[in-house]
């Protein structure tokens, strides 16, 4: 397979589950705004997706006014417009590798979030409605990844960007959260704190089911970082990034892969052979920073041996 | 024959070939056609139109119009109605192009190579050394078997009485073929059963004989030799036929970045290592194709594929200097070189020339400015044309300014009264202008044409100018068997 080939359809599948992460987070914070029992800041969602300049300091704490800016505002490089044209964009140089099904699915959603009825709902209706109708679009990408596409050495490098994205947000979320409590000790104790956490990663009723002694930060932490079962868990997503790669060996790029094999072992490792208490010892921002460095070399890695972009 | 409402209407232009409407009536070779048409209402012939625009957009054979940095998609205009060749008329264009593609491909051997044609007198040398596309770097290159153009798409007229002429050879990167194929296939889908009731030839072997073509040129003599087709990528307005082309023949797209020559040998980066190329498809320009040769700002080509080339280690298709023979200031000689290679007559005419940078000529052009078709002769698409008879004294005397400047690159040629074809606009049948641009495809077995080509039309009512960057559309090409 070309290395551009294979590099445009693990872009594209970042770009997607990157996507998706964004509307969960933005949902969730939405919904929770409307608590107005605690006190409500966009500021943990506009570090991660966005980054502070000029622009997002004007948004300040307006609702409204920053899901437009994460969804449709042009000059932000991480809003989901753009971020789905630069999706569909990897999926056009490479029609002949994907199905026709999954590139006409990437259309529409694209055509969704280009729509003028979009940002004009976002103005004035529900912001709910109109996050739900793009996390639908997402999943419908995800059932016919499932359906039609090959399971071929292209597939393995899109999950490869799947996980991979998954796993830094998971640390990027986990990470702001934790770091919240530092400025605001009471959070610690604040059981819709943790619930929204939760609700945003898609992990409320797992946790439910695995924890019967309330919200706590250990547990929630444990969920997040170690659940093996929980596909949004740092864990979880590394033991994917393992499987996929294995499908990749092959004879005629044994020094590439040994490369990368051991740096995917190294991460899975560390993590695997983690508990709450060894990470709370380690300082969980010292942690999360390590296992986050270690992510993104994977990315560099794969940059550099197999999308010939050294 | 029963002649039904949107024939009532029909008035041909007077002094122009009409496909279908000659002295006596409908043409024999459109009567199926009509009696099928007449059949349907005009509601159902709209249905048909909004149907076929339907299966052009959820296919995505668009081209992106980019304007304040947003891409807009659209789709190539494309007329129900399809233009009709009978068996004889073909037959004869068939030979003609055949015999014309001979003397050219022995041209560009001869021009690159001992120059007898020079020598001769019959071409002169300044033509050759002025024209931007003749590429020193080409001189005494060995290409597979002296095959220079293996795609060639030729654009022919025809005249009021029905005469067809050659107004353009495209020998370096012809484009539109995808068309051919997409429209025919659309056609399928509109009218079921018609195809084979009228008896309309197969066009679906373009892909398999090109790929053939293809694979006999591959340097290395092995079983599985590695063709790609190199493309500028998805900003070109063609990039959809060249994923269509590439699906089709089953060969790698790739992009210049995808490429890399090492040792004289052009490799593609793939994610386990590199592999070898050994027939590049291009539909990249001569001037990008390498850095270090050519445009040295180019990042659609690759660094060293000339010198590959030069070694014979990579076929190049078409041939790189190609631009020589298809320059318009050249294109007067062609029936001189029919006779000067071949010994033979032409078949197809030339349409009459006036070369500028020659005093006479330019000087009864100006005369007859009104009367002409005025071309830049190393522009296509139909950019800096001034038709004469409808430019303003204005337009015309800054056009005449210009050839003044540097009149070796101008041709003009009186205005030729395109044919025309009906086409099926706002529920009724109007005649338009139309052109017709066959593929052939040169191979060592010699020069297969597909039976078929790409029918453009001038839509807008009056219109001499088919190109689709000013307006144009195209029809579905039938030959008849």
């Amino acid at each position: 397979m070309l290395s551009r080939v294979a590099s445009s359809l693990y872009w594209l599948s970042r770009y997607v589950e990157r996507s998706d992460g964004i509307l969960r987070m933005l949902k969730i914070n939405y919904a929770s705004s409307q608590d107005t029992v605690q006190e409500f800041t966009w500021e943990p969602i506009i570090r991660i997706f966005a980054g502070h300049d000029e622009e997002t300091a004007k948004l300040g704490n307006d609702s409204r006014a920053v899901i437009r800016y994460m969804v449709t505002g042009k000059s932000n490089p991480n809003s989901i417009l753009n971020i789905i044209t630069f999706a569909r964009e990897n999926a056009r140089g490479v029609q002949e590798h994907i199905t026709k099904d999954l590139w006409q699915c990437l259309n529409e959603y694209y055509h969704t979030v280009k729509d003028n009825r979009l940002e004009n709902a976002l103005k004035k209706d529900d912001p709910i409605g109109v996050l739900d109708v793009l996390i639908k679009q997402v999943m419908l990408y995800y059932g016919t990844v499932e359906i039609t596409m090959e399971r071929g050495e292209g597939r393995s490098f899109m999950n490869i960007g799947t996980y991979l994205e998954r796993g830094i947000q998971s640390v990027d979320i986990l990470d702001a959260k934790f770091v919240s409590i530092d400025d605001n000790p009471d959070l610690l104790r604040d059981t819709t704190y943790w619930k929204h956490l939760l609700l945003s990663l898609g992990g409320y009723e797992i946790y439910l089911k695995t924890y019967r002694t309330g919200f706590e930060a250990e547990n929630v932490l444990e969920q997040v970082v170690l659940n093996n079962d929980f596909p949004r868990s740092v864990i979880y997503s590394v033991n994917h990034i393992q499987r996929y790669f294995e499908r990749l060996k092959s004879d005629s790029n044994l020094d590439s892969s040994r490369e990368l094999s051991f740096l995917i072992g190294r991460l899975q490792s560390h993590i695997r052979y983690s508990s709450v208490k060894t990470i709370e010892d380690e300082g969980l921002h010292t942690f999360l920073t390590q296992i986050r460095t270690q992510l993104f070399g994977i990315g560099d890695a794969l940059n550099i041996h197999y999308f010939a972009n050294s | 024959m029963q002649e039904s409402a949107y024939f009532k209407e029909y008035h041909p232009i007077s002094g122009v070939w009409d496909e279908m409407y000659g002295d006596a009536g409908i043409r024999a070779h459109y009567t199926k056609v009509i009696e099928y048409l007449s059949r349907e209402s005009s509601d159902d012939l709209t249905r048909k139109e909004e149907l076929a625009k339907r299966l052009f957009m959820s296919q995505g054979i668009t081209f992106t119009v980019y304007s304040s940095g947003e891409g807009i998609e659209k789709i190539f205009p494309f007329d129900i109605i399809p233009r009709i060749i009978t068996a004889d008329e073909w037959s004869f264009v068939e030979k003609g192009i055949k015999q014309r593609l001979r003397a050219l491909n022995l041209f560009l051997k001869d021009i690159y190579d001992n120059q007898f044609i020079v020598k001769d007198g019959i071409v002169p040398i300044d033509i050759i050394y002025s024209c931007p596309h003749f590429l020193r770097e080409m001189y005494k290159l060995q290409v597979p078997y002296n095959i220079y153009v293996h795609i060639a798409g030729i654009d022919l007229i025809r005249d009021h009485d029905g005469t067809f002429y050659v107004l353009e050879d495209n020998l370096r990167t012809p484009s539109g073929v995808s068309y051919m194929l997409e429209n025919r296939e659309i056609t399928k889908r509109l009218f079921p059963d018609l195809l084979p009731q009228c008896g309309v030839r197969s066009v679906m072997e373009y892909p398999s004989i090109l790929y053939k073509n293809l694979l006999s040129l591959s340097p290395r003599q092995i079983s599985n030799p590695n063709i790609v087709l190199l493309s500028p990528g998805i900003y070109n307005s063609a990039y959809f036929e060249h994923t269509t082309l590439a699906r089709l023949m089953g060969v790698e797209l790739v992009e210049g970045r995808d490429l890399v020559v090492k040792d004289q040998k052009v490799y593609m980066k793939t994610t386990v290592g590199l592999q070898q190329v050994d027939v590049i498809y291009r539909r990249v320009d001569d001037e990008y194709l390498d850095p270090l040769v050519f445009n040295p700002s180019s990042i659609l080509g690759v660094a060293g594929i000339m010198g590959a080339y030069r070694k014979g280690n990579v076929a190049i298709v078409n041939a790189i200097g190609n631009g020589v023979a298809d320059d318009k200031a050249i294109y007067i000689y062609v029936p001189e070189m029919i006779k000067y290679y071949l010994g033979e007559e032409p078949l197809l005419k030339n349409v009459p020339t006036y070369q500028l940078g020659n005093e006479d000529e330019r000087q009864y052009v100006f005369a007859n400015i009104n009367k002409m078709v005025v071309k830049k002769t190393n522009e296509s698409g139909g950019y800096g044309m001034l038709m004469g008879h409808a430019a303003s004294e204005e337009e015309t005397e800054k056009y005449k300014k210009e050839i003044l400047k540097a009149p070796r690159n101008f041709i003009a040629q009186p205005t030729i009264s395109l044919s025309a074809a009906p086409c099926y606009i706002q529920g009724a049948l109007h005649p338009r202008r139309i052109d017709l641009r066959p593929y052939a495809l040169c191979g060592p077995d010699g020069i297969e044409i597909v039976p078929g080509g790409l029918t453009r039309v001038a839509l807008k009512e009056g219109s001499l100018v088919v190109n689709s960057s000013q307006g144009g559309g195209s029809k579905d090409t039938w030959v008849l068997a």
